[in-house]
């Protein structure tokens, strides 16, 4: 069964679960009232749960009450309605895509013309592609729309190579250290487990080695050093990830491919990567984010051509007076995709981050 | 090269034999690991001994002036007779371990609270509150705190002070004082690192035997006894371990002060790494910045050995 069957089964019996929480509620509700008219259960326990229900409500509505205010600034017309010193308002006031049209800008693919030589004559065919306009949002009163296709094409190129580059380091070494003993292996998962608490601000620390050592070789402003590195950081993490979830593989499943008669290199690729399936894809999601939201180096390595979304939206922060809606529209652009990348990764997150993980 | 020939040869090696052949498989990433964390590490060291200045170190090219570090000239231990002497440093680091302790106490406090609610027996609906509540750890860092940095914007319109207003206070420019700007990073980074350890706690409190409370509620004990002596002693181990790692991450923590006003005001709130990175490469300052950083890294290394060794961490990994 492949990973997206599964995934796709996963996802209808969670929304199954949520189309049928209200029925089950009501249900709930209807007994417990009922339960309480005919004075069999006490009506102050129903109350304590409906008041805690609410309570644990309110909270989280405060704790994500950031990302509805972003929200809010992102559809109001230039970011107006919190300009306006009526104070907090909870609903926007005349809504507008007109600050995510600004992010986007025209999506227009431009009319390109073929010649094409008919071979031993002098005749020659011309085509005329058409201009294919998907979005022109100067028609909606947009002159100057922001960079942030040349963004999220710089960070399309620096996230695919570091992916690619650190799958092609990690996969085997977790492997090995799953399935083979060998000289220093406890000490290097050792290291890889420590630098998995620290690697982060390390790399600040470090940064200003890394700048000084780019600038000499003069790579400092290319995207494949950037990605080299950032391919670099994610080992330790990921490595130790996807070995712990290879751990959890009966060695039984290999065994018998070996009575069976498979070469090594094919219990690898017929029993062993397929049924880690499900790890890779954490370990490719986790890859693929670190070159997507990583700042701090990008912003201190990379000239303005070459800007990665997140010192993109930095860029807008550090200008003299902010523009609130398209800055919030940005943003939201930016991390809403990540955001739900996560909510449906987040089993295996939490998996990764349980102490089952911590065995050798 | 055949299977046979790789192991033939790594036999001809002193200390491998024929079953060490798997180590190849980690060494390149190793290798590329080192490459970028050892190598930064060895540069740094060797910066720290001179004056570089961007003028100096970058009027070399190639390999051959990297490793004279350009035209810089040794000065020996200077730069860290300086930094060590500097009243700014000292400033830089008191605040860097008051922050520290400050947000990994409200950390610990929110999380345990917000972990609390959603494991209540009382409270309906606990996983999806739970799936939502942790919504902001699949935001990258960068587009939460420049998000809070506009709540905390000095402005009338910053949430911060729509909600000083709701309440009939004055607003406050909240970036432009101190203390007011390090209160503004507390509640940022308490915000930023809820998530992970609210996972961690609740994993632990659902981890928690249900007959203990039972025993305790036969003996009379209220909510208040039960939390104090069944609740808190079976959870304190992972929480002290999330601790930790928290407490690391705020040693660490670069870009709240960096996007928020860049360690101002007038460069009173610069945690250390931000420090070091700022003299480096907003003061051109190389020499004085690397010696700044290694101080942090000997800090931050201290701080995990110590952890490490004593919270026995890795113990899967060390013991087998």
């Amino acid at each position: 069964m492949s990973v997206l069957t599964r995934l796709v089964r996963k996802l209808r019996g969670d929304a199954r679960t949520l189309a049928h929480a209200p029925l089950e509620t009501a249900r709930d509700v209807a007994y417990t009232a009922n339960g309480v008219w005919r004075g069999e259960i006490s009506p102050t326990k129903p109350v304590k749960t409906l008041g805690a229900t609410i309570g644990a409500l309110i909270m989280v509505l405060a704790l994500l009450f950031p990302i509805y205010w972003i929200l809010l600034a992102a559809l109001s017309p230039s970011g107006g309605s919190i300009y306006s010193s009526a104070g907090l308002q909870l609903l926007p006031r005349d809504p507008t895509f007109q600050s995510f049209l600004w992010v986007i800008g025209d999506l227009i693919v431009p009319g390109y013309t073929l010649t094409i030589n008919v071979p031993l004559t002098n005749l020659a065919v011309v085509f005329d592609t058409p201009e294919i306009v998907l979005l022109d949002v100067s028609r909606y009163g947009i002159d100057n729309p922001s960079d942030f296709k040349l963004f999220l094409w710089n960070s399309i190129t620096v996230a695919i190579p570091t992916v690619i580059i650190s799958m092609c380091l990690i996969v085997p070494a977790a492997y090995a250290l799953s399935r083979k003993e060998f000289i220093f292996r406890r000490k290097v998962l050792f290291v890889y487990v420590l630098m998995t608490q620290v690697g982060g601000g390390l790399g600040i620390a470090l940064l200003i080695g890394l700048y000084t050592v780019y600038v000499q070789f003069g790579i400092n402003d290319s995207k494949l050093a950037l990605a080299v590195y950032y391919a670099a950081t994610a080992v330790p993490f990921n490595t130790w990830l996807l070995k712990t979830y290879m751990d959890g593989i009966p060695v039984s499943y290999e065994e018998a491919a070996v009575v069976d008669g498979a070469p090594p290199w094919r219990v690898v690729t017929e029993v062993i990567l397929p049924l880690s399936a499900a790890g890779l894809a954490t370990v490719f999601i986790f890859t693929f984010l670190t070159g997507w939201t990583e700042f701090v180096v990008a912003q201190t390595l990379l000239g303005t051509e070459n800007y990665t979304l997140p010192v993109g939206l930095f860029s807008l922060v550090s200008e003299y007076s902010i523009p609130w809606a398209r800055f919030s529209a940005f943003a939201l652009t930016f991390a809403t995709p990540i955001m739900l990348v996560y909510l449906f990764a987040q089993r295996y997150i939490e998996g990764g981050l349980s102490f089952s993980g911590m065995e050798g | 090269m055949s299977p046979s020939r790789v192991t033939r040869h790594i036999e001809t090696i002193p200390f491998l034999d024929e079953r060490d052949v798997p180590l190849l498989f980690v060494l390149p990433g190793l290798f590329v690991f080192a490459a970028f964390m050892l190598f930064p590490v060895v540069y740094l060291v060797g910066i720290s001994f001179t004056n570089a200045k961007p003028a100096t170190l970058f009027a070399g090219e190639g390999a051959v002036s990297v490793l004279t570090f350009g035209e810089a000239t040794l000065v020996g231990l200077e730069n860290y007779a300086s930094v060590l002497t500097d009243p700014m440093f000292w400033n830089s680091f008191g605040v860097t371990w008051l922050f520290v302790a400050t947000s990994v106490v409200l950390k610990i406090g929110l999380s345990l609270g917000i972990a609390l609610v959603v494991t209540s027996e009382r409270v309906r609906g606990k996983r999806l509150l739970r799936s939502f509540i942790i919504l902001p750890m699949g935001l990258p860092a960068i587009f939460t705190i420049t998000v809070w940095r506009g709540i905390f914007s000095s402005a009338e319109f910053g949430l911060a002070n729509q909600l000083l207003t709701l309440l009939n206070l004055g607003s406050v420019a909240w970036l432009s004082g101190r203390w007011s700007a390090f209160f503004a990073y507390n509640v940022t980074e308490m915000w930023l690192a809820y998530p992970f350890m609210v996972i961690i706690t609740v994993s632990a409190l659902q981890d928690v035997p249900e007959e203990l409370h039972e025993a305790a509620m036969v003996d009379g004990a209220g909510y208040l006894a039960r939390f104090l002596h069944v609740t808190l002693p079976s959870i304190k181990r992972p929480v002290l371990f999330a601790s930790i790692l928290t407490a690391a991450a705020s040693f660490q923590q670069f870009l709240i002060p960096y996007v928020f006003n860049q360690g101002g005001p007038a460069r009173a709130n610069e945690l250390i790494v931000v420090y070091g990175y700022r003299e480096a490469l907003a003061f051109s300052e190389y020499g004085r910045g690397a010696a700044i950083s290694l101080v942090a890294v000997v800090f931050i290394g201290a701080f995990m050995w110590l952890n490490v060794k004593r919270g026995r961490l890795a113990e899967g990994v060390a013991e087998q």
